[in-house]
C-alpha cells in the first residue's frame, strides 16, 4: 500500500460506515505464488498483479463492507512446498480464497489440500485439461481456448501441411501435443507428417533439431513448428532459428509459452512474424486494457509487461469479488455456486462468462512478434467455451465437467456415471 | 478529457475527412471486395487480389503494397479504405488510396487492417508480376523469394519473359533455376518436365527435393488382378510391414468388397443389450466379471441368433486372398521414374550430407563442451583442486558480457571488451576464493568439493538476487548472424563457428602458457612437488594463486561464449558443471589432449545418441551419463591416463 | 590421497577425540562384555529425548485435540525426522567411512517413488472399482486395471500401464522394492566404482552424475513414472478417506520416530565395535588398511548398500508426508544439501548428523516460508526469502573452514568444561 495511513483511515471510516454484517473482517485473499526459486520471475509478477487489485479493491471499498488483505506466503518453486503452503494458508491464516500456482505441478501438488479442506482456488495459467476439480475455478486457456485454434490458424491460414511439435519434456507439453496429434490426424494429417520432439528444461543446444525442422519440407509440404518450449529454452531456440535465417514466412512458428515477460530476454528483430497464441496480448485495443496497463507500469515501472495469466486473475479476482457480493459472504460453497454464470469484461473488449464446468470462455487471440517485443494481433476469435476433457482423446472425449447440474467434474457420458467426485491427481 | 479530445480532433478533422474520394475507380474495385478485404482470410481473399490486379488501374500495386505493409486502414462509418501512417498511439495521419494527403485525425473509427502471414504471401504471390521487371534488384530478389515460397502457374510465364531482360548474371542464374524448378510440377509436356527434372541431378536443395517427391508419391489399390498400366510399381503380399492385414482389410471395406469387421467393445454391447432380469443369455451378469465367461455368454447370444459373430481369421485370410494389393505412382509414370531416379541420386549424397552436418554439430558441441571444460581442466587437472564454483564462474563471465552491453549499446565493441573484462572479472574472483577458501584446503580434496559448492550456492542465489531469474540478453555483433551454408543440408552459425575458433585459441594459449613460459613451467614444478619447488625459489603460494585465477579467468571467458549463443541466467552454470567434470575425468586428468579428446566424445556421443532417437534430447543426455559412468568405471584414469609421479597428485 | 599434512593429522586426531568412548572400546579386552546400551550412553540418550519429543507433538497436536501445533507443522516435523534419518545415513558412508557421496538422495527418492506407487495405485483403484460398480456388466479384471491406468497416466496423456508398475497392486511387493530396488542400484554402483577403486573427488562426482542420471531418466515422460509431474495425492492413504489428515499426520509421525530411533540404533551398533574400527581405518588410509589384509571394498559396498536402504526407508515415510515426489527432488542439489546438513551438525557423531539436518532444514523452511521478518539495514531490507541460500552457502564455507565438526563441536566443548 503506497500510503498505509491513508488506507487504514478509509478502512476504519468505511466499516463505521457500513452496516454490520455476519462477515469476519478483514477478508483474507491467499497468494500462493513463488517468489523464489525457478518459477519466481513468472509467479512474482502476478503475486504483485493479486497486490494491485487487492488495492485497487480496497480503494473502491472492498468486499461486503470489509476491507480485503492479502495473506502472501512463498512455497519457492518446491512442489512438495505448495501443498504444504496452502494447507498453512487454510487452517493457519485461514483465507477466504487462494489464487495462485503456476505450474501443473504444482497444482497437482495442492489440489488433494484444497479439497480435502474445501478451498477455493483460482488458477491463471494456460494448462492441459484432462482434470477438473470443485475447488478449483481455471481462470487460464485449456487446450481447445489456444492450442486447437492456433493448429486451425495453421492449417486454415498458413496452408501449413507438415508440423513440427517441439515441447519441453514435462506434462504440459506431453499432453497437448497428444492433443494436437489426434486433432491432426483427424483433419487427415498423416503420422508421418507430424515430427514430435521433447527437449530438457533449459535446454541450449538446437542446432540439430533446427536442421531436423528443416529438412521436413523435404517433401515439398508447407512445414510449421508448434512450440510449448518452456521458460528459458526458448532463448536458444529462438537464437538457433534466426541464426539458419528462418523467417515465419518459410517456417512459421507458433509458441504457446512465449509472452510479453518471455520476449523481454531477447533480441527479437530476428524474430518478427513469428507467432504466438493467447487469450490476451498487452497490444490489445481496449479502454480497460489502456487502463490496467497504465496503472501496472504506475506501480511497477515503465519497462514492466502485462501479460495473459496476469488478465486471468484481473478477471479471476473481479469475478469472486462480483460472486461474495452476490452471495453476500465468502463461503466457500456459496460463493461457488455463484461463480457459475458470472461474466465480466475481459481486458481485449469482450466478455468472459464463468461456465459450470470451472472453466471461462474466452477469445483466442494470435500475435505476430514485432521488434519491440509486443505481439502485433492478426487473429481474434470469438469467445470460445473452455472444455475441461478434450474431445480429441478417446478416453477423455466421454466425458464431461459441469459442477452445477450434475455436480461431478468427471462425468462419463457413455455410461452416465460419474467417475469421481475428487480430481485426478 | 480524453472524450473532449475526441471531440476537439473530429472538429477540426470533419473537413479533410470530407476529402477523401469515395469515386476513385480503386476504391470502387475495393468495396466491392470489401468484406473480404476487411475480414482477410487465406481462403477467401484470392478473388479480391485478382480484381484488383486484373483492374489495371495503376493504383493497383500501391494498394497490394500498403496493405500488405499494415498500412491500410477501413473507415469504419462510411467503409472506404484509407492509407495511414501512425503518428503515436491515438493519431494517425490518413491519405486516400488514389493517393493525397487528408491529414490528421484521431485513430477512433478507424480499423488497421492486418493480413496475417498467409494472406501476405498471396498479395506478395500477386505482386510477383509487378516486381520480377522492377528496376530494382532488391525487389526483384523479394519477387523471386515470393516465387520460391508459393510457386504458381502462372508465374511461369512472368519469370521466363524476366530472364531475357535481367542484367545481372547473379539474379539471372537464380531465376534460371528457379524457372527450371517451376518447369518441373507446371511443365506443358512430360518431356518439358523430364528434362527440367534431369537439370537437377545431384542437387542438394531441400527444394528439389521439395518440387520431386510430389511426382513419386504412390497409393494402394486393391483388384482381383493388377491392371496393366505402368504406373504400377509393386504387388503387395497382407502382412507384410509395407501392408500390415488390418489396413488391407479396410481398403477392402472402402472398397465394399468386404463387410466391416465387429469392433471388440460389440461383445459387451451386445451383452449389456441383452441384459433380461439380472441375466444375459440365462448366465448371472454378476458372473460376467471375466472375458471368457463374457465371450461364452456371446457365443451363447449368437448360437440363439440374437447377435452376429465376428469373422474369424480364416474368414479374414480367405478375404485378402481374393483379391490381389498393388502400389502405384499417383502422377504420370514416365515424370515419376525420371523424378525417382534423379531423387535415389540426391538420397546418397543427402545421407553423406546430413553425416557430415551432425559431424559438425558434435564438433560444436564439443568445442562449447571444451571451452567450458578448459579452465576445469587447469584447476582441478593441474593443481588438483576441485572447483564446484567453476559454473558459477561461467555464469559470472556471462552477466559481466551482460552488464557490459547495457553500458555499450554497440554489439561489437562491447563484445571485445566483455571477454578481456570477463576474464578480469573472474580472475579476481578466482583468486579471492583461493586465498579466502581453498589454500587452506589443498590437502582436504573432499573439503574443498563442498566448500566451493557453498560458494556457488551463495553465487548462484546472489546472481538471482542481482539480475533476477529471468533471462537476460547477450545479443552478438551482427557480423555473427546467420550461419555459413555451404548447401541446403550442411550448414553451421557463425556463432558456432567463432566459439570453435575461442576453443582452438584457449588449447593454444593453455600449451603456450605451460609449456614456453616461467609461469608454465613454475607451475608444472609445484604441481609435481611442491617442497621441491619451494626449495628452488618458486613460491608456491603464488603459483596457486594464479594457475587458478587463470583457470576462473578462461570460465569467464567461456561464460561470455556460452551466453551469445545460448542464454545468460544465474543457473547457466549448473547445467554445464557436471558435463564440464566429466569432460575432464572421461579425458584424463591432467593432460589438455585428454580434456580435447573428452570434449570430443561427449559430443559426439549426445548427437549420437540424439540422431538414433531424434525425438527425445532428454534420453540422449541420459544414456550419454550413464554411458560416462560406465565408461569411467572401466578406465578409471580417463581415455590418456598420466603416468609415473604426476599420476598421485 | 596419500599427501598427508600436519594440519590433517592434527584435524583427525581432533577429531576422533570425540570419540573417546570407542576408543575406550578398542582397548578393552572384550567389547561384549558389557550389553550394547551401556556402553553407548548418547543412544540410550537419543532414544530418550526422540520419544519425549514425540509424545510432546502428539498431545499438542490437531490430531489429539490440543491444536497448540498445526497440522502442517506436525508434517513438517515428521518430514524433519526422517531427514534426520536419511542425514544419519549420510553420516556414516562419509563421516565413518569417508566415502563422500553425492547420491543418497537419489535413494531417499527411489524409496518415495516405491512407495508412491502404490498409494496411486490402491488409491485410484479404489476410485474405478467404484466408479464402474455402476455399469451395467460387472468389470472385468482388465477393465480395472485400464480404468486405474487411464486415471493415473491420463494427465501425461497415455492410458496404459508401463511394465515398471507391474507389482504396484501390491503393498508387500512395493514395500520390498522400497529396500530391493535402491539395495541392488547401491550395489551394482558400488561394485563398479570401487572394484575400479575410484575413490575421494572421483567418486563424489561419479555419484553426483548417477544422481543426475536418475534425475534425467525420471524427467522423461516414457521412463513411466509421469515425468515431471511425478507422483501425487501420497498423503491420501487408500481406504482412509474418513480418517482426517490431523490424524494420519500423527501416525506417520510416530513411524517415523520409530524409524528413526531403530535406524540410530542400528547404525551407532554398526559404527562400534570391530566393523566400526575398519570403516573408520578406511576413512582415515584406505590403503593401509588394504595391506593390513582387510577387504576394502566389501566394507566400503557394505556401507553403501546398507546406507542407501536406510536413505530410502526414510524417503518412503517422508514422502506420503510430502504428498508427492517428482524428479526435482532427485535433482544433484539435494544431495549436496544432505552433505550440507551432516557438515553442519558435525560429522562422524551420528547425534551431529541429527541435529544437523533438524537444525539446516528447519531453519530453511523457516526462512524460504517467508516467516523471517525482513532485516532492515536503512541502505536496503535483506528479504530472508532471497538472501536465505546465500547465508546458506557461506555459512557452509565458513563451517568447513574454521568449524569442521560442526554444531556436534559444542557438545565436547561443554563435555570438556565440565572434565577437570
Amino acid at each position: 500500500m503506497k500510503n498505509p495511513i491513508l488506507g487504514t483511515t478509509a478502512a476504519v471510516l468505511m466499516a463505521s460506515a457500513m452496516p454490520a454484517l455476519a462477515q469476519d473482517c478483514p477478508i483474507k485473499v491467499g497468494v500462493l505464488h513463488s517468489l523464489s526459486g525457478t518459477m519466481a520471475i513468472s509467479e512474482t509478477t502476478l503475486k504483485d498483479t493479486m497486490e494491485m487489485l487487492v488495492e485497487q479493491q480496497n480503494e473502491a471499498g472492498g468486499v461486503l463492507g470489509c476491507q480485503l488483505e492479502a495473506v502472501v506466503v512463498d512455497p519457492a518453486s518446491d512442489w512438495p512446498l505448495f501443498a504444504e503452503k496452502a494447507r498453512e494458508l487454510l487452517t493457519v491464516h485461514e483465507v477466504d480464497v487462494i489464487f495462485g500456482n503456476w505450474t501443473s505441478v504444482s497444482r497437482k501438488s495442492v489440489l488433494p489440500v484444497i479439497e480435502e479442506l474445501n478451498g477455493l482456488l483460482f488458477y491463471p495459467v494456460q494448462y492441459e485439461g484432462e482434470e477438473s476439480s470443485k475447488n478449483v475455478f481455471y481462470t487460464g486457456a485449456a487446450p481447445n481456448q489456444q492450442a486447437i485454434p492456433a493448429t486451425d490458424y495453421f492449417l486454415e491460414e498458413l496452408g501449413v501441411e507438415k508440423f513440427a511439435l517441439l515441447g519441453t519434456d514435462y506434462v504440459y507439453p506431453r499432453t497437448t501435443n497428444n492433443i494436437l496429434e489426434s486433432y491432426l490426424k483427424s483433419k487427415s494429417i498423416a503420422a508421418e507428417d507430424i515430427f514430435v520432439n521433447y527437449t530438457p528444461f533449459g535446454h541450449s543446444d538446437w542446432s540439430k533439431i533446427v536442421a531436423d525442422v528443416v529438412a521436413l519440407g523435404a517433401d515439398g509440404k508447407k512445414v510449421g513448428v508448434i512450440s510449448t518450449i518452456n521458460g528459458d529454452a526458448n532463448v536458444g531456440f529462438y537464437k538457433e532459428l534466426a541464426a539458419a535465417g528462418i523467417s515465419a514466412d518459410d517456417i512459421p512458428v507458433v509458441a504457446f509459452s512465449v509472452g510479453e515477460e518471455e520476449l523481454a530476454g531477447l533480441d527479437t528483430s530476428n524474430l518478427v512474424g513469428h507467432l504466438a497464441a493467447w487469450n490476451y496480448f498487452q497490444s490489445a485495443e481496449s479502454d480497460a486494457n489502456e487502463a490496467w496497463v497504465e496503472a501496472w507500469k504506475a506501480r511497477m515501472g515503465e519497462d514492466r509487461v502485462t501479460n495473459d495469466p496476469m488478465e486471468a486473475h484481473y478477471i479471476g479476482f473481479n469475478m469472486w469479488v462480483n460472486a461474495a457480493t452476490a452471495a453476500g459472504t465468502t463461503d466457500v460453497d456459496a460463493v461457488r455456486e455463484a461463480m457459475y454464470g458470472q461474466e465480466f469484461p475481459n481486458l481485449t473488449g469482450g466478455t468472459a462468462v464463468m461456465l459450470p464446468n470451472h472453466h471461462l470462455s474466452k477469445p483466442v487471440l494470435i500475435g505476430e512478434i514485432q521488434d519491440d517485443g509486443q505481439f502485433d494481433i492478426i487473429s481474434q476469435t470469438p469467445e470460445v467455451p473452455g472444455d475441461a476433457w478434450t474431445d480429441y482423446l478417446p478416453e477423455s472425449a466421454v466425458l464431461k465437467s459441469d459442477w452445477q447440474e450434475l455436480g461431478c467434474g468427471m462425468y462419463n457420458t457413455s455410461t452416465s456415471t460419474c467417475v469421481q467426485i475428487k480430481s485426478n491427481y | 478529457m480524453s472524450r473532449l479530445l475526441i471531440i476537439f480532433w473530429c472538429l477540426i478533422c470533419a473537413v479533410p475527412v470530407a476529402a477523401q474520394d469515395a469515386d476513385a475507380p480503386i476504391q470502387q474495385v475495393m468495396q466491392a471486395h470489401a468484406v473480404e478485404l476487411a475480414k482477410a482470410s487465406r481462403r477467401t481473399i484470392q478473388p479480391a487480389i485478382d480484381a484488383l490486379i486484373d483492374s489495371g488501374l495503376p493504383a493497383a500495386q500501391m494498394v497490394l503494397e500498403r496493405w500488405q505493409a499494415k498500412e491500410m486502414w477501413q473507415d469504419e462509418a462510411t467503409g472506404l479504405f484509407v492509407f495511414a501512417e501512425e503518428i503515436d498511439r491515438d493519431t494517425i495521419r490518413i491519405f486516400d488510396v488514389s493517393g493525397p494527403d487528408i491529414g490528421e485525425v484521431p485513430d477512433e473509427g478507424y480499423k488497421q487492417l492486418k493480413p496475417n502471414s498467409g494472406v501476405r504471401g498471396l498479395i506478395a504471390a500477386a505482386l510477383v508480376k509487378f516486381q520480377l521487371t522492377s528496376d530494382s534488384p532488391a525487389i526483384r530478389r523479394v519477387a523471386l523469394d515470393a516465387i520460391a515460397r508459393d510457386p504458381k502457374e502462372s508465374h511461369l510465364p512472368a519469370l521466363r519473359d524476366a530472364i531475357a531482360v535481367e542484367p545481372s548474371p547473379n539474379l539471372a542464374a537464380q531465376m534460371e533455376r528457379l524457372e527450371r524448378l517451376l518447369t518441373i510440377p507446371f511443365g506443358a509436356t512430360e518431356e518439358d518436365q523430364i528434362d527440367a527434372i534431369a537439370y537437377f541431378e545431384g542437387d542438394l536443395g531441400v527444394d528439389v527435393r521439395a518440387a520431386l517427391n510430389p511426382l513419386v508419391s504412390t497409393t494402394i489399390k486393391v483388384a482381383k488382378a493388377p491392371p496393366e498400366d505402368p504406373a504400377v510399381i509393386r504387388v503387395l503380399k497382407p502382412g507384410t510391414d509395407a501392408l500390415p492385414k488390418p489396413d488391407a482389410y479396410a481398403l477392402l471395406v472402402a472398397d465394399d468388397l468386404a463387410p466391416p469387421l465387429i469392433p471388440d467393445t460389440a461383445v459387451r454391447e451386445t451383452l449389456i443389450a441383452n441384459i433380461e432380469d439380472g441375466k444375459v443369455a440365462g448366465v448371472q451378469v454378476a458372473t460376467l466379471s471375466t472375458v471368457q465367461a463374457r465371450n461364452a455368454a456371446f457365443a451363447t447370444l449368437v448360437a440363439e441368433g440374437r447377435a452376429n459373430p465376428a469373422a474369424t481369421e480364416q474368414e479374414i485370410d480367405d478375404r485378402l486372398d481374393a483379391y490381389q494389393f498393388f502400389e502405384l505412382y499417383t502422377g504420370a509414370p514416365a515424370v515419376a521414374l525420371a523424378a525417382q531416379s534423379v531423387l535415389s541420386g540426391i538420397e546418397t549424397k543427402v545421407a553423406l550430407n546430413q553425416t557430415a552436418d551432425l559431424a559438425l554439430d558434435a564438433i560444436s558441441l564439443a568445442s562449447i563442451y571444451f571451452l567450458a571444460a578448459i579452465g576445469l581442466a587447469i584447476t582441478f587437472g593441474v593443481m588438483g583442486v576441485i572447483n564446484m564454483a567453476h559454473g558459477e564462474f561461467i555464469m559470472l563471465g556471462a552477466y559481466t558480457g551482460y552488464v557490459v552491453q547495457l553500458f555499450i549499446p554497440d554489439h561489437t565493441l562491447s563484445i571485445l571488451l566483455a571477454i578481456p573484462l570477463a576474464f578480469m572479472v573472474t580472475f579476481a574472483a578466482g583468486v579471492a576464493m583461493e586465498r579466502l577458501v581453498i589454500r587452506w584446503l589443498y590437502h582436504r580434496p573432499l573439503e574443498t568439493l563442498l566448500a566451493t559448492f557453498g560458494v556457488s550456492i551463495a553465487l548462484q542465489q546472489l546472481a538471482k538476487n542481482i539480475f533476477g531469474t529471468q533471462a537476460r540478453p547477450l545479443t552478438a555483433p551482427g557480423w555473427l548472424d546467420g550461419s555459413m551454408v555451404i548447401n541446403d543440408i550442411v550448414a553451421i552459425s557463425y556463432i558456432r563457428i567463432a566459439i570453435l575458433i575461442l576453443a582452438l585459441i584457449f588449447l593454444a594459449v593453455f600449451l603456450i602458457v605451460m609449456n614456453r613460459t616461467r609461469l608454465g613451467l613454475e607451475v608444472r614444478a609445484v604441481t609435481q612437488n611442491p617442497r621441491m619447488a619451494a626449495s628452488m625459489g618458486i613460491n608456491p603460494d603464488r603459483i596457486n594463486m594464479l594457475t587458478f585465477g587463470f583457470g576462473s579467468g578462461i570460465a569467464g571467458i567461456a561464460g561470455v561464449a556460452i551466453g551469445l549463443y545460448a542464454k545468460v541466467t544465474s543457473e547457466m552454470g549448473a547445467d554445464y558443471i557436471v558435463q564440464s567434470f566429466m569432460t575432464v575425468v572421461v579425458g584424463g586428468v591432467g593432460n589438455i589432449w585428454g580434456t580435447l579428446l573428452g570434449a570430443a566424445m561427449v559430443g559426439t556421443l549426445q548427437k549420437g545418441i540424439e540422431w538414433l532417437n531424434p525425438s527425445n534430447t532428454l534420453a540422449a543426455q541420459t544414456y550419454m551419463i550413464l554411458f560416462i559412468i560406465l565408461f569411467i568405471q572401466f578406465r578409471p584414469r580417463g581415455i590418456i591416463a598420466l603416468k609415473g609421479r604426476a599420476a598421485e597428485a | 590421497m596419500t599427501h598427508t599434512s600436519s594440519f590433517d593429522q592434527k584435524y583427525r586426531e581432533g577429531s576422533s577425540n570425540g570419540h573417546h568412548r570407542s576408543r575406550r572400546d578398542g582397548r578393552r579386552a572384550g567389547p561384549q562384555s558389557r550389553p550394547f546400551i551401556q556402553r553407548h550412553p548418547s543412544v540410550m540418550i537419543f532414544i530418550a529425548c526422540l520419544a519425549l519429543f514425540t509424545l510432546t507433538v502428539s498431545v499438542l497436536s490437531e490430531g489429539f485435540g490440543v491444536g497448540l501445533i498445526s497440522t502442517s507443522f506436525v508434517k513438517t516435523l515428521g518430514k524433519t525426522l526422517c531427514l534426520c534419518l536419511v542425514a544419519l545415513a549420510m553420516d556414516v558412508v562419509w563421516g565413518y567411512c569417508g566415502i563422500l557421496s553425492l547420491g543418497h538422495m537419489a535413494f531417499f527418492g527411489i524409496g518415495g517413488y516405491a512407495i508412491g506407487m502404490w498409494l496411486m495405485y490402491a488409491r485410484t483403484e479404489l476410485i474405478v472399482i467404484q466408479s464402474l460398480a455402476a455399469a451395467p456388466l460387472p468389470p472385468t479384471a482388465q477393465e480395472i486395471s485400464q480404468g486405474i491406468a487411464t486415471q493415473i497416466f491420463g494427465v501425461v496423456g497415455a492410458s496404459e500401464f508401463p511394465p515398471i508398475w507391474a507389482f504396484a497392486h501390491s503393498l508387500p511387493l512395493q514395500l520390498a522394492a522400497v529396500v530391493l530396488v535402491p539395495g541392488l542400484i547401491a550395489l551394482a554402483f558400488g561394485w563398479l566404482a570401487f572394484r575400479a577403486r575410484v575413490t575421494g573427488v572421483y567418486l563424489s562426482i561419479l555419484t553426483q552424475a548417477m544422481t543426475l542420471a536418475l534425475a534425467l531418466y525420471l524427467f522423461q515422460n516414457d521412463s513411466g513414472l509421469r515425468g515431471n509431474n511425478g507422483l501425487s495425492g501420497l498423503q491420501n492413504l487408500p481406504g482412509q478417506g474418513a480418517t482426517p489428515q490431523s490424524t494420519i499426520s500423527l501416525w506417520f509421525l510416530w513411524a517415523s520416530a520409530l524409524a528413526l530411533g531403530l535406524g540410530y540404533v542400528f547404525c551407532a551398533w554398526m559404527v562400534s565395535g570391530k566393523f566400526g574400527s575398519v570403516i573408520r581405518a578406511i576413512r582415515d588410509d584406505e590403503a593401509r588398511v588394504r595391506f593390513l589384509g582387510y577387504s576394502v571394498e566389501a566394507y566400503k559396498l557394505t556401507v553403501f548398500t546398507v546406507t542407501a536402504i536406510i536413505a530410502a526407508i526414510a524417503g518412503a515415510l517422508y514422502y506420503p508426508q510430502a504428498g508427492i515426489i517428482n524428479p526435482a527432488e532427485i535433482a544433484p542439489i539435494a544431495s549436496i544439501y544432505l552433505a550440507v546438513w551432516v557438515a553442519i551438525g558435525g560429522r562422524g557423531r551420528l547425534y551431529g548428523a541429527v541435529i544437523g539436518a533438524a537444525f539446516v532444514s528447519l531453519l530453511s523452511t523457516w526462512f524460504t516460508g517467508g516467516q523471517a521478518p525482513d532485516t532492515n539495514l536503512g541502505v536496503y531490507t535483506i528479504q530472508w526469502v532471497n538472501w536465505w541460500t546465500v547465508l546458506l552457502g557461506l555459512s557452509f564455507v565458513v563451517v568447513t573452514l574454521l568449524a569442521p565438526k560442526g554444531i556436534g563441536g559444542l557438545f565436547d566443548l561443554i563435555g570438556k568444561g565440565r572434565k577437570p
